[in-house]
């Protein structure tokens, strides 16, 4: 489910990651990810969050910048997603920046979780 | 922070892409087996025709197997397109030959799983593998075995027919 806010919620959530260009919140109650990306705030459930690191892995940056007949437009659709992104190729790197951030915040997130609480010492 | 992603599944993504990948190595050897029994019956070779039916079979088994364990631990299976079946075989020596090679092909990649599991310590899979790396065991004995009678039998004369008759009766019963 990918929903569009007008304003992020940050007081019920717990920043992931963010970097210049945007940030990813995530959202205890709501079991999702808030994207604050290319001027609007996404909400993506699991499923749809590795959707979209899927789409975004596989734009060919190198190719296309490249191919000096790129129309610098791409389109991240997501299947089962009620959301699209239309990216220039500078958006795609700043988004691929921002998910693998956050994907790294994440396992270091289930790492802490273990140590903390599941795993016995 | 919660840990939604463990919450949601047991496998990490990057296991989950392999276990469907795999789900479409054995829909592909199913096929292939498939398209093995056809040829065999074609040729008049019914002893091997009936025992690539029920490879066809266990590969498809083998997929289901796969992609139930992908669901149970909560990921997403992938039912896979299957496509480019070789139909067509030089020799009744060929068809064995690539049936081995398929089984090799098979084993190799369920290792790769199991290793990919054990550096980031999924040893749920990994244990969940061990099925298939004794059943491995057992596939590529049989197609090696199937090989070797045409070195001990020989193709000239009835030797084709010979072959064909003991196809039928390859077991593996090692209780090792």
């Amino acid at each position: 489910m990918v929903t569009t806010l007008t304003t992020p919620q940050t007081n019920t959530w717990a920043d992931v990651f963010a970097t210049a260009k945007g940030a990813v919140y995530q959202s205890d109650a709501d079991r999702c990810w808030y994207v604050d990306f290319a001027g609007k705030v996404a909400k993506f459930d699991y499923r749809c969050l590795l959707k979209l690191k899927k789409a975004v892995y596989n734009v060919n940056i190198e190719a296309k910048l490249l191919n000096v007949k790129d129309p610098d437009v791409e389109i991240i659709f997501i299947c089962a997603c009620d959301h699209t992104y239309i990216l220039t190729l500078l958006q795609i790197i700043a988004l691929k920046e921002l998910l693998e951030g956050t994907f790294v915040m994440l396992q270091l997130n289930s790492i802490l979780q273990d140590r903390l609480y599941r795993i016995a010492v | 922070m919660k840990d939604l992603i463990r919450i949601r599944s047991l496998i990490s993504a990057d296991v989950e892409s392999l276990l469907n990948q795999q789900v479409k190595k054995e829909a592909t050897s199913s096929s292939i087996y498939l398209a093995m029994a056809s040829w065999c019956n074609r040729n008049g070779f019914d002893y091997s025709s009936e025992y690539f039916f029920k490879q066809a079979e266990e590969e498809r088994q083998h997929q289901l197997k796969f992609y139930k364990y992908i669901l149970d631990m909560g990921g997403n299976a992938i039912s896979p397109d299957v496509t480019g079946i070789k139909q067509e075989y030089n020799s009744f020596r060929e068809v064995f030959e690539d049936a081995l090679d398929q089984e090799v092909s098979v084993t190799q990649s369920i290792k790769n799983i199991y290793a990919r599991c054990l550096s980031e310590q999924d040893y749920v899979t990994n244990e969940f593998l061990n099925w298939f790396l004794k059943e491995q065991r057992e596939e590529e004995y049989k197609a090696r075995r199937a090989l070797e009678l045409f070195e001990v039998i020989g193709e000239e004369g009835t030797g084709n027919w010979e072959i064909d008759k003991h196809v039928g009766k390859i077991k593996y019963d090692s209780e090792a």
